[in-house]
């Protein structure tokens, strides 16, 4: 159906890369998204300042914008800040590290929301429940709320991913040699753009339709045994 | 970084664009091939260095070298004044002339005045971009990230010529399937003003081990025949230039 030109593999692989660095930048957001929403709900004043200008700044700075000052700036400041000091160092992230980083730090961000606004939706009295029982307050979090956290959170997560998969697209600026770089690749060495980028677009639409699967699946494990009182 | 004077590093990072066959080009399976990848593994043989090849798009191939992504860029680099005053080159080795590719149906003439208000199209940031805006200020031009983007929007008709180098857009647009129906038009255009003194290797500023061992290879390669040879498999004729 679709003449690829020897270019199918390339494009395989960069599939491969893409669902690599989306997996990995995801388990980051979350573990960054969970530390940042604890420290907005349980941190001093200094602490939760801190995590505010975070999720502020990620919020207003362009995505590629970040990633373009992450790869190409900070190496380059580094250098010259310690050139001009007298000392020459060499300092490379590699592709990879660089989009992965950047998209960690900024889901991250939205991540934090995420897990926050579950907390909140915990009742209250589960807390107290928990209390009640003799449970000191790391294992009322562990055993008590975050399993009801986690019903909440899925939904804002799931919808978390499907974005964060279509980010991974930006890395192939800096060249990494994922899905969309694959496919730019091709389509600009055939002169076939219609059939490569179409051909990607279907792959990142097959990938969002899984993942509606996964999350619905997720979303019916995570609420066994609630009942539901509403649609 | 080795400081002045110390031996080469066993090991050269050769920054390339891998978007301008045939001079530099990726295959099917995304490893980098052309006419300067030969003469860079022949240049590191010399050298006894081994050799890395990193891809980096056109526009960030000079802040990429000042970055230290890579310590040598061979992509067709052309070696201008204005160039200069960022990195240090080698000499050169290769130098062809630049022309326009028009559809063999267009009338256009390539005048000054013919030109004007048509919409040309050319690869941003190089030495033909330049050439445009100073020697053919009334166009419309129309700059790209690549060729083959230019390629693509000649072939749609977007724009109504395409300015680059004579083999480049021979080898990679003419002779293919896509570039039946086009030609070349006018004169080539030379001169040490917009194109500069040929492509070179280019290296950061006060690396001169490297540069003085990139020289001696392109004098080695030069004389003992491997230049000849490779320059043959893929033109089939010199590019070394004047």
């Amino acid at each position: 159906m679709f003449d690829l030109h020897g270019y199918g593999w390339m494009i395989l692989d960069g599939v491969q890369v893409t669902l690599l660095v989306g997996l990995a930048a995801m388990v980051g957001a979350i573990a960054v998204g969970l530390a940042a929403a604890l420290a907005k709900l349980f941190g001093s004043r200094i602490v939760r300042g801190t995590v505010e200008v975070y999720t502020t700044i990620v919020r207003g700075v362009p995505e590629l914008v970040l990633l373009l000052l992450v790869y190409y700036g900070v190496p380059t400041l580094i250098q010259d800040t310690a050139a001009a000091m007298g000392r020459e160092i060499e300092v490379t992230i590699n592709p990879f590290v660089a989009g992965v980083g950047t998209i960690t730090f900024i889901y991250g961000a939205f991540a934090s929301e995420v897990f926050r606004a579950a907390y909140l939706a915990v009742p209250k009295g589960q807390f107290e429940a928990a209390t009640a029982l003799g449970l000191n307050r790391y294992l009322v979090f562990r055993l008590v709320v975050l399993p009801q956290m986690l019903r909440h959170a899925l939904p804002g997560l799931g919808n978390l991913w499907m974005v964060l998969i279509k980010a991974t697209a930006l890395i192939s600026v800096i060249q990494l040699p994922e899905l969309m770089r694959s496919a730019d690749v091709a389509a600009r060495t055939t002169r076939m753009p219609f059939t490569f980028f179409f051909v990607a677009c279907l792959i990142y639409l097959a990938i969002t339709l899984t993942s509606m699967w996964l999350q619905s699946r997720a979303e019916a494990w995570a609420s066994r045994g609630i009942e539901r009182t509403q649609a | 970084m080795a400081p002045a004077g110390a031996e080469l590093p066993g090991k050269v990072t050769i920054g390339t664009e891998g978007a301008y066959p045939p001079f530099n080009y990726l295959d099917q399976d995304g490893t980098v091939k052309g006419f300067e990848i030969d003469l860079a593994k022949a240049m590191c043989e010399r050298m006894k260095v081994e050799c890395d090849f990193v891809i980096q798009d056109w526009d960030g191939i000079i802040p990429g070298l000042l970055a230290k992504k890579y310590d040598a860029i061979i992509a067709s680099l052309y070696i201008t004044d204005e160039r200069k005053q960022k990195i240090d080159f080698s000499q050169k080795y290769y130098q062809v002339p630049a022309r326009f590719v028009v559809p063999k149906s267009s009338d256009i003439e390539i005048t000054a005045e013919g030109l004007a208000d048509k919409v040309i199209g050319t690869q941003r940031a190089t030495s033909f971009e330049r050439f445009m805006r100073d020697k053919f200020p009334e166009v419309d031009l129309r700059v790209y990230a690549t060729f083959d983007e230019a390629y693509l929007d000649l072939v749609s008709g977007r724009v109504d010529a395409v300015m680059g180098d004579v083999v480049a857009l021979s080898e990679g647009f003419l002779e293919t399937p896509d570039g039946a129906d086009f030609e070349f038009r006018g004169p080539n255009f030379t001169g040490a003003e917009w194109f500069g003194y040929g492509a070179g290797v280019g290296v950061r500023k006060g690396e001169t081990e490297l540069l003085n061992a990139f020289n001696e290879a392109i004098d080695a390669i030069r004389a003992d025949g491997t230049y000849d040879r490779i320059s043959e498999k893929w033109f089939g004729f010199d590019v070394y230039g004047e």
